[in-house]
């Protein structure tokens, strides 16, 4: 079943003769549960797409459907509701609030739908993130990694169906990247949630189960790279 | 945490120090409205106190109905409106700026779900937040300082303040106070909050503010150097930003101006007159037939300060020739030096009257003046024994009831020269000042001494002196106030804008812009603020100005000319300069004080 399918997305920045055709008529679908890889040179489009499938931005033309859900016909105060529970980011730089601890950074997106966190399963999260005996800590008492790993469970925690990360391991060394990367899929197994990240690292990409190559506003598939 | 806007108290904690002025901001409102109308309570629970005293039973609603208690509240209202007014667009300003400098974090607010309204709630409720101090502060500062302008009005002021409340607590002052302060919030946020949730959410991922706009500036000009090019764009390319820091600005010189409207008022409401006398000594008849000597007498009593005399001719008939002959019947009244020197000393000579020329012996003569009189400095006045010339204009007829001349020419010589004109040597009024210490005694003394031949009038409960004083110290302190806000607020606009582009100044050192280079960028930015400020302040001060000197002294003092206030207009002028060189001296120090890859790095 797919969660997430693109049809026709073009994104065209500027008017005129300065305008630059970010995205060129992008098609694709994705499974529920699949961790997919989205390789290509800078300034290709990889961002641009992934914003526009997390409703950040909005396509020039063409549509997203999320569990069947046309994202661009809600209306911007759905949409907002919409992207908290089922979308979860993960950027580069971490954006964590720097006010906040580990625990409260996590258990945010929850108190924004006035919520209360399930203790359960942010027991399990800090548990699965190894971040137990930093929850006091702020964020700028913790490693790259460690802050990484918290902005990964202020992602996981709404349980979104859907998590987009924008490089997530551009800023960290070679066993964080793993630990990073190891992470992301076993939540994509063991909560069956679809992951779509962005990579420069070829390495990554090839543990990826499916690679979506991005040139020049154009998105080839490159096939399952595992079964 | 219980819920999202728990983050505002944390947030708050880590923003301590930038938030400081904005928090001094709504004190100073609270503080302003709590004193005013605190002391319009006490002044008309004092009003209200005296009528029942009088008359018996009296009401607030009665006192409302009086003219002075309408007064009394019409001020303190006015006064709410402006401070509100004031107290907005600082606050705002601050507000504005300190979103601009979130725009990443609210955009990652919105990201991970944060929805319009949410954002919006949150803004309002983080400026709420800071009430939380500020107005009980304020309340407390207002209170207190009603408590000590009271006291000074009963223990300092005349007569008509013996009666003024002590210590009491002021409950309109201290709602209305808590009403401003969280009005004011609450409207300076509003922009803000809207300005917060617009961020779109993609500025998290992008990091790319969403309203930096391409300014169209040359980076290469005949007459300025890229620092300054750089700075003036800052400026102006944030229009919104120029606009609050604009509208503060000149809303401190607005105020500036026209509370020193009030400081005229006052004047001319309760004129001070350094010849203003403690005794006067007339003559039955208005003829001048106080003995001459009597004035010699009286001047070597122990408790006279000064004794000086007036005679007075009336309707001597005279022909005025200047552009044009023509008859009229002029009053001539004769001043001792003393008389002219207070003359001179009271600011009732017009500009370019040499008054050296009146003393003495001569043919000279000051004339009374109104807008509508045709007389001149110059003209030359025939009457029977002689011929007088008009050296110098007073700016009013001091003699009239209502300081117009009504087309009435009074001329005011020397004594030697009425004597010499009309050969009278006897008084028609003789005044006294007494010295500080004068006992009634000292009094009765001289009253023995005129006798009963002529009237005898103690004018010394009459001072009006206290009351003014009273009224002046209240002012300026206001202008005072106006004046140190518009400071803190210039430097805390200036800084918050350079806080700002702090990352943007840390990539411009990066690339070789050195220390004063970045100075000049700064210092040319607030060139822009204070230059717009200054404008937009004198364009709709001025006029303002006008018309409060229109209502409230030329509507009631005929001969009242209102002037451009170029005083108080450089006074200002130099606050703000001042203001914004201590800014952009403190702003640029504190950017020195980081690395480079410091503020480049800071997330």
């Amino acid at each position: 079943m797919n969660l997430l399918e693109v049809k026709h997305i073009s994104k065209i920045y500027g008017k005129g003769e300065a305008s630059v055709h970010a995205l060129k008529d992008v098609s694709f679908s994705v499974l529920k549960g699949e961790f997919v890889a989205i390789v290509g040179e800078s300034g290709s489009g990889k961002s641009t797409l992934l914003n526009i499938i997390g409703a950040l931005d909005n396509p020039t033309a063409g549509k997203v459907f999320i569990d069947e859900k046309d994202i661009f016909s809600m209306k911007e105060k759905k949409l907002t509701v919409f992207r908290r529970r089922n979308i979860g980011f993960i950027f580069q730089s971490f954006n964590l609030i720097p006010e906040l601890t580990v625990e409260e950074n996590i258990i945010f997106p929850v108190l924004l739908d006035y919520q209360k966190p399930d203790k359960k399963y942010l027991e399990e999260l800090l548990t699965v993130l190894h971040l137990k005996d930093r929850r006091n800590h702020l964020p700028s008492q913790l490693s790259g990694g460690q802050q990484q790993r918290t902005a990964i469970g202020r992602a996981l925690i709404t349980r979104p169906s859907l998590i987009l990360a924008d490089e997530p391991t551009g800023n960290l060394d070679s066993q964080n990247t793993s630990e990073v990367i190891a992470l992301l899929k076993e939540a994509s197994r063991r909560y069956e949630q679809t992951i779509l990240m962005i990579t420069h690292s070829q390495t990554i990409a090839q543990t990826a189960d499916r690679i979506l190559n991005v040139s020049d506003g154009i998105v080839t598939d490159f096939g399952r790279c595992r079964q | 945490m219980r819920s999202y806007l728990s983050l505002i108290p944390i947030s708050d904690r880590k923003h301590k120090h930038s938030n400081i002025m904005t928090k001094l901001c709504i004190m100073f409102s609270v503080f302003m409205v709590t004193a005013v109308f605190s002391m319009a309570e006490m002044g008309a629970r004092m009003e209200l106190d005296r009528l029942a005293e009088k008359h018996g039973g009296f009401t607030i609603q009665y006192l409302l109905g009086t003219e002075m208690g309408q007064s009394f509240f019409l001020t303190a209202a006015i006064l709410f409106i402006l401070i509100l007014v004031s107290g907005v667009l600082m606050i705002s300003s601050n507000l504005h700026s300190s979103v601009s400098q979130r725009t990443k974090f609210f955009g990652m607010m919105r990201c991970i779900g944060m929805s319009k309204k949410q954002t919006i709630r949150y803004v309002r409720l983080e400026a709420l937040n800071w009430c939380r101090t500020s107005v009980p502060i304020g309340i407390m500062l207002g209170v207190l300082a009603a408590w000590v302008l009271c006291l000074l009005l009963r223990f300092f002021a005349g007569e008509e303040f013996i009666n003024i409340p002590l210590f009491k607590i002021s409950l309109i002052g201290i709602l209305s106070g808590a009403v401003m302060g969280i009005l004011t919030v609450l409207i300076a946020a509003s922009a803000p909050a809207k300005q917060a949730a617009k961020v779109p959410p993609v500025v998290a991922s992008s990091g790319n503010a969403g309203n930096i706009q391409l300014v169209n500036h040359r980076l290469y000009n005949r007459f300025l150097k890229i620092p300054a090019i750089l700075g003036i764009s800052h400026a102006v390319s944030a229009k919104k930003n120029l606009f609050l820091i604009t509208s503060s600005f000149a809303l401190s010189i607005i105020l500036f101006l026209n509370f020193s409207v009030l400081v005229d008022f006052v004047g001319y409401l309760m004129p001070q007159s350094a010849s203003a006398s403690d005794i006067d000594i007339y003559s039955t008849d208005s003829s001048n037939s106080i003995d001459y000597n009597l004035l010699q007498k009286i001047s070597g009593m122990e408790c006279v300060e000064h004794v000086y005399g007036r005679r007075v001719v009336f309707d001597i008939p005279a022909e005025i020739s200047g552009e044009s002959k023509y008859n009229a019947n002029v009053d001539i009244i004769s001043f001792d030096n003393y008389d002219l020197k207070c003359l001179q000393k009271d600011g009732m000579l017009q500009k370019g009257t040499d008054i050296s020329k009146i003393y003495e012996n001569t043919d000279c003569a000051l004339a009374t003046w109104d807008n509508s009189c045709n007389w001149k400095t110059g003209d030359i006045i025939k009457i029977k024994n002689g011929k007088l010339s008009i050296e110098g204009l007073l700016n009013r007829d001091p003699f009239s009831e209502n300081g117009l001349a009504n087309g009435k020419l009074t001329l005011i010589t020397s004594d030697e020269t009425f004597q010499k004109l009309t050969g009278i040597s006897d008084y028609s009024l003789i005044m006294i000042q007494t010295k500080k210490n004068a006992t009634e005694k000292n009094i009765e003394e001289i009253k023995q001494a005129v006798g009963g031949e002529y009237i005898f009038k103690d004018k010394r409960d009459q001072s009006t002196l206290g009351t003014y004083i009273a009224f002046l110290f209240c002012i300026y302190c206001f202008l005072g106030m106006v004046a140190l806000v518009s400071v803190f607020h210039i430097i805390n606009s200036i800084s918050m804008s350079v806080t700002a582009r702090k990352k943007q100044y840390g990539f411009m050192r990066a690339v070789g812009m050195d220390e004063s280079q970045i100075t000049k960028m700064i210092a040319s930015e607030a060139f822009i603020y204070a230059l717009t400020g200054c404008i937009v302040g004198c364009v709709i001060g001025l006029p303002l100005s006008r018309i409060l000197y229109e209502i409230l002294i030329s509507n009631h003092f005929k001969y009242a000319i209102w002037n451009i206030p170029i005083t108080q207009i450089s006074i200002i002028i130099l606050f703000v300069i001042l203001s914004a060189a201590i800014a952009v001296y403190s702003a640029a120090k504190k950017l020195k004080k980081y690395s480079i890859t410091d503020i480049i790095n800071e997330v």
